[in-house]
């Protein structure tokens, strides 16, 4: 913004940036939180304080990174499980959703399945598959796989399958294979569709490690957050969500920032 | 600079006793929609394109004109009648034939040099021809946008890059299917211009469709004018007009008048009364 205002701009409603709009409103919950919690007398195994929480929360950032108490450890048993089972499970459900937007057969034999699969809330698996994976890495692993893996399917098919006929058109007059007619024309037009899915994985294989190590583990938020629970440290399991809303949020912007590099001509390239 | 793209040609036009590099006898198509219903598109079409020539085909919208050029193009195929390209059978997409689809179609993903790449780099082995893409580009104007993407390219500019795309593999038969009907008037003269250009340096055999009576006539060796669906051929009218032709000189040629009138004398016949 220019400081100094033209005639024309004094008539223009003025608006604040969205970032003093975001922090005013954060001021203001605080400020409500600490209202509350005084008001009505709280207790901090009920409802903590916002001080308790950043307490909480500083204690843990403010260690060595290899010591147990701080958020480094766990925050990064969780971030390696939930990446690794967000790239197995994204992989296979880019080559499940190409190989039925490219086969009828396979369309038909898979479609019923994973329509089942996307009715049932992937969640209720979670107890099988620690009975056949275990309680270390492997079980957490599969179930962010298991829950990255469907949108990232659903999202490929469908957006392989909504190529303009006239870019097909284009490539069988050039006698393209369908190998290079699905690399050149369908995998990048089918781009932005794939983001939408790998964006809503990242999130959902957060979720699927979080729920794995609720049911045991060793180590990660999600056995910082019921260890906290049962010493009622509210304050703990308040300073472990804020950990792993900024995580989910950094993923989601780096899934976000993927796409830009990836997908720039999208929204514009239609005239 | 001038680029050549093939040998230079010093006296356009058909050769008359040639045979002709295309030939339609009694080509005919029906489709079958989904209920049962079918839809006659054409019926018993004959006609012979020299090699070399630049014909344009004129006709009433939904006659088939998209659906000849399809199934000259081997995108659909051709059950009833012969349709013969150089003597042989049309049965499928061949590197003989370039096509220039209606809306540039470029692919928005690729540069404009990807773009025009991209037939060489599918459909079996083809010799790199980066001098080629160079010398297209020249020729078009696009030469300083060769990095850039399609989005960043006017209407115009993105038509030329996709009439580059279809002459790099050095095809002898171009079929364009109203190639500059979303353009506005004084970019479309322009191209039509560079059109008639590039195509007497090329000694290029062109089959373009369009609704504009001026553009077929400014361009064709022959206009041929086809009846209402299902599309049949009604006449074909040489265009005596000498070469190079420009819009100003056209229209005040004493054949223009006469050739414009008789195509839209056909184009509206039988019983057309608003
Ligand atoms: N895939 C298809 N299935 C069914 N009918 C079709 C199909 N393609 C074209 N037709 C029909 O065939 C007829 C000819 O279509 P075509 O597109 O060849 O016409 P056209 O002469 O190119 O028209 P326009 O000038 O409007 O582009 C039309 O009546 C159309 O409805
Ligand atoms: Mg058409």
């Amino acid at each position: 913004m220019s400081a100094t205002a033209l005639p024309a701009a004094r008539t223009r409603r003025t608006e604040l940036p969205s970032g003093i709009i975001a922090g005013g409103g954060l001021i203001v919950l605080l400020g409500l939180w600490e209202a509350a919690v005084h008001l009505w007398h709280l207790p901090g195994y009920i409802l903590p304080d916002p001080a308790a929480v950043w307490r909480a929360l500083w204690s843990g950032i403010a260690v060595s990174p290899a010591s147990p108490l701080g958020w480094y450890r766990p925050l990064w048993g969780t971030f390696r499980n939930a990446a690794l089972g967000f790239f197995i499970g994204s992989a296979v459900g880019l080559a499940a959703g190409s190989a039925m937007a490219e086969s009828r057969t396979v369309e038909r034999l898979l479609m019923p399945y994973a329509f089942a699969l996307q009715c049932l809330p992937k969640v209720a698996i979670a107890p099988l598959i620690v009975i056949w994976f275990g309680f270390g890495d492997g079980s957490k692993i599969a179930i962010a796989a298991l829950l990255a893996l469907f949108p990232v399917m659903i999202n490929s098919f469908t957006g392989l399958r909504a190529v303009e006929p006239e870019r097909i058109d284009l490539m069988r007059a050039l006698s393209a294979s369908r190998i290079e007619t699905y690399r050149l024309v369908k995998l990048p037009n089918a781009a932005p569709y794939i983001f939408a899915g790998l964006d809503m994985a990242v999130v959902y294989a957060l979720l699927g490690t979080i729920v794995a190590e609720f049911l045991g583990a060793q180590e990660g938020m999600g056995v910082v957050i019921t260890q906290a629970e049962s010493v009622t440290d509210v304050a703990g399991v308040f300073a472990a969500l804020i950990i792993l809303g900024a995580l989910g949020m950094a993923l989601h912007g780096l899934v976000r920032a993927l796409e830009r590099r990836v997908v720039h001509w999208a929204d514009r390239g239609k005239h | 600079m001038s680029a050549t793209l093939s040998p230079a040609r010093s006296a356009p036009g058909p050769s008359p006793d040639a045979a002709p590099l295309i030939r339609m006898a009694g080509v005919g198509k029906t489709y079958h929609a989904a209920g049962g219903a079918t839809v006659r598109a054409l019926d018993g079409v004959d006609l012979d394109i020299a090699d070399g020539a630049f014909v344009s085909v004129v006709g009433p919208s939904g006659c088939g004109k998209s659906t000849l050029l399809r199934m000259l193009a081997g995108l659909d195929r051709c059950e009833e009648g012969s349709l013969r390209l150089g003597g042989r059978d049309v049965r499928g997409p061949s590197g003989e034939v370039g096509v220039v689809f209606q809306a540039a179609n470029l692919l928005p993903w690729m540069t404009v040099r990807e773009n025009i790449r991209l037939p060489l780099r599918v459909g079996g082995r083809h010799a790199p021809a980066e001098a080629r893409i160079d010398a297209l580009l020249e020729v078009t104007g696009l030469a300083d946008f060769g990095a850039r993407y399609p989005y960043e390219l006017s209407g115009g500019m993105q038509q030329r890059a996709g009439i580059c795309r279809a002459l790099v593999r050095d095809p002898r038969i171009l079929l364009m299917d109203e190639p500059f009907g979303a353009l506005d008037a004084l970019t479309r003269e322009r191209m039509n211009a560079e059109l008639q250009r590039i195509w007497q340096t090329s000694g290029k055999t062109v089959l373009l469709i369009t609704h504009s009576i001026s553009e077929a006539i400014f361009l064709a060796d022959q206009v041929v004018v086809m009846s209402p669906r299902p599309g049949r051929v009604l006449r074909v009218l040489e265009v005596p007009i000498p070469r190079p032709r420009s819009f100003d000189s056209i229209v005040s040629h004493p054949a223009y008048a006469g050739l414009a009138r008789e195509i839209r004398a056909l184009l509206t016949e039988p019983g057309d009364a608003p």
